[in-house]
């Protein structure tokens, strides 16, 4: 279990995160929603410890700022790109934890093909990254995070980068992840597909926490509405599922 | 592609034959070196003495032991000093066009052998390697001072160290117009040279480029963890600031001693990292072992052309380097790129 309490980040003397307090449970898919500057990437950031911050943020019951006990795996959205790596070195990166600095074992090596083909990188593994298109990319982050078989997964906007089906694949790749144990914690700006596959959904605007609680409650507060500014609006599918779209104009509402 | 079976994994990601083999070229090259020029030495001669049989005598065990192996041995320490560290500055700073001069150690050096140059008289030779090895190590520490960002951006220790090495070479220009009489032996030693090789030159050089390829080597593996950004190399159980650190000292430590040793040879630290991935298709730091003993193999071979193409005159190393280098070079990049 991750216990924020009175979490503040400041960068630069401006305030990124502002007194932050909950908790989030292991073994659930948690997605933080909000607007663009919310400070969601530096919340992921401060959840894998790699960004001091005051306040506290423990993870069964231990500081996590440059000591988590945890295999933490972490998904960027903007990666940096190794010119000349290839997919499989690339993923293979991942094992690093697993069995130490380049030191592959002969059945991280059959792990690290069944992450490919789960994945869907199999066949171009071959390629170099930095030749991939930004959606075989984001799957190969994807891959690379399978293979470091966290037990942890931070995940910053996961789909934004791909099409549909491979949307649904990504998505359903973490949600095996998190059917072995895993705690997920993700942004997400499609906030419908967050609220089909996020049991718990954080809302947050302006560096603040505005709400935390089930995904079915959040969706129909007031506070996601507030945190857009009131321009979206949510709809009941006749399956019971929510849909939510951005509305064109404050009038519609 | 088609030929690949499922079931089998990914295969190695860098296979240690290549870097065996490349020891034993380099060995090769040696033997070769060291038995050419105006005096031929055989090659079973020259083992029998190595070993301490009865071998050559006289006057050609003098031309070995005292002029050609030192000289061998320091184009091999040079030569693989300057890969090994120009592979892990492009590595640090994720920018291929890196080389190990980058941070001001060239022009930091450049300068402190015109000081000793234009304020020594008589003999200051024995003095040049100790002045150029300060003046390289003052200015990289000059950079990493200016640049207190380097641990948030690795870009502003590379761009200090532009700055401080414009600097350098402004002040180095001054003093050689100042005295006229220096900018011979200043511009000989910008070139590169490996005649004044002896057993004392080896024996001091040796400890420090061996002691900082070692620690580099045994830190490569982690290397390719800072081809990421510093928050998955961290969540990959990297410090990339850390591992940063030691990795920019090492490598500098490695060329200002190179540099103090040999003066400025240019190319052997961005063609040799280049040619063995582009050889290998790896860009993997693990190849650090074999992008040494490259580049140590380059430099000898280099050096034989040097001494024998307008024997009994000498070219300056450099020329060399760049000569048989860059057509070379191009040759590797152009089928590089056909090749993917």
């Amino acid at each position: 279990m991750i216990k924020v309490e009175d979490l503040t980040v400041q960068i630069g003397g401006r305030t990124i995160l502002n007194d932050i307090s909950l908790t989030i449970p292991s073994g659930h898919w948690t997605c933080l929603v909000g607007p663009n500057g919310a400070g969601k990437t530096t919340f992921l950031k401060v959840l894998l410890g790699v960004r001091e911050y005051s306040g506290s943020l423990q993870d069964n019951g231990v500081e996590v700022y440059r000591n988590h006990k945890r295999n933490v795996a972490f998904v960027p959205q903007n990666p940096e790109i190794p010119t000349g790596m290839t997919v499989s070195e690339y993923v293979a990166l991942g094992r690093s934890k697993v069995d130490g600095w380049g030191n592959e074992s002969t059945k991280s090596r059959k792990f690290i093909e069944d992450v490919l083909i789960q994945t869907q990188l199999y066949g171009m593994h071959q390629r170099h990254v930095a030749q991939l298109s930004g959606g075989e990319m984001q799957r190969a982050l994807i891959a690379r995070a399978l293979a470091q078989e966290p037990q942890l997964i931070l995940l910053d906007e996961p789909t934004s980068a791909l099409d549909l089906h491979h949307q649904i694949s990504v998505l359903n790749n973490i949600e095996v992840l998190k059917s072995r144990g895993v705690t997920v914690i993700s942004t997400m700006h499609d906030i419908t597909l967050a609220a089909m596959y996020a049991e718990r959904i954080v809302v947050m605007q302006g560096g603040r926490a505005l709400l935390d609680g089930k995904a079915s409650d959040v969706i129909h507060s007031a506070e996601l509405r507030t945190a857009f500014d009131n321009r979206i609006n949510v709809y009941t599918l006749d399956s019971g599922r929510p849909v939510i779209v951005a509305s064109k104009d404050e009038s519609n509402n | 592609m088609k030929n690949e079976t499922k079931g089998a994994g990914i295969g190695q990601i860098w296979n240690w034959k290549i870097t065996a083999a490349c020891a034993l070229f380099l060995f090769l090259v040696g033997m070769l070196a060291i038995s050419f020029g105006p005096i031929h030495l055989g090659f079973i001669d020259i083992l029998k003495t190595l070993v301490g049989a009865h071998g050559l005598e006289g006057q050609d065990r003098t031309v070995l032991i005292d002029l050609r192996l030192p000289r061998m041995i320091l184009a091999a320490l040079v030569g693989a000093a300057l890969a090994t560290s120009g592979a892990v500055y492009q590595t640090v700073f994720r920018n291929p066009l890196a080389d190990p001069y980058l941070l001001g150690a060239a022009s930091g050096a450049g300068l402190g052998a015109t000081i000793a140059i234009t304020n020594a008289g008589g003999n200051i030779y024995g003095w040049l390697p100790i002045f150029s090895f300060f003046g390289a190590t003052l200015a990289v520490m000059t950079s990493f001072f200016i640049s207190g960002r380097f641990f948030a951006e690795p870009n502003t220790l590379l761009l200090s160290g532009i700055a401080v090495g414009s600097f350098a070479t402004a002040v180095q220009t001054y003093l050689q117009q100042r005295h006229s009489n220096a900018l011979r032996p200043v511009y000989n030693w910008i070139l590169g040279e490996l005649t004044v090789a002896n057993w004392s030159i080896v024996s001091w050089s040796s400890v420090y480029i061996i002691s900082s390829i070692f620690v580099l080597v045994t830190i490569s593996k982690k290397l390719d963890g800072l081809l990421l950004s510093d928050e998955e190399s961290f969540s990959l159980g990297i410090d990339p600031n850390r591992l940063r650190m030691i990795a920019v000292a090492a490598a500098t430590l490695a060329t200002a001693t190179a540099v103090s040793a040999s003066g400025l040879i240019g190319f052997v630290g961005i063609v040799v990292p280049h040619l063995v991935r582009g050889l290998t298709h790896r860009v993997t730091n693990r190849s650090l072992a074999t992008i040494a003993f490259v580049g140590a193999a380059f430099l000898v071979l280099a050096d034989l052309g040097a001494r024998t193409i307008l024997s009994p005159a000498e070219l300056p190393i450099g020329v060399i380097t760049a000569f048989v280098g860059a057509p070379f070079f191009l040759f590797v990049l152009r089928t590089r790129r056909v090749s993917h």
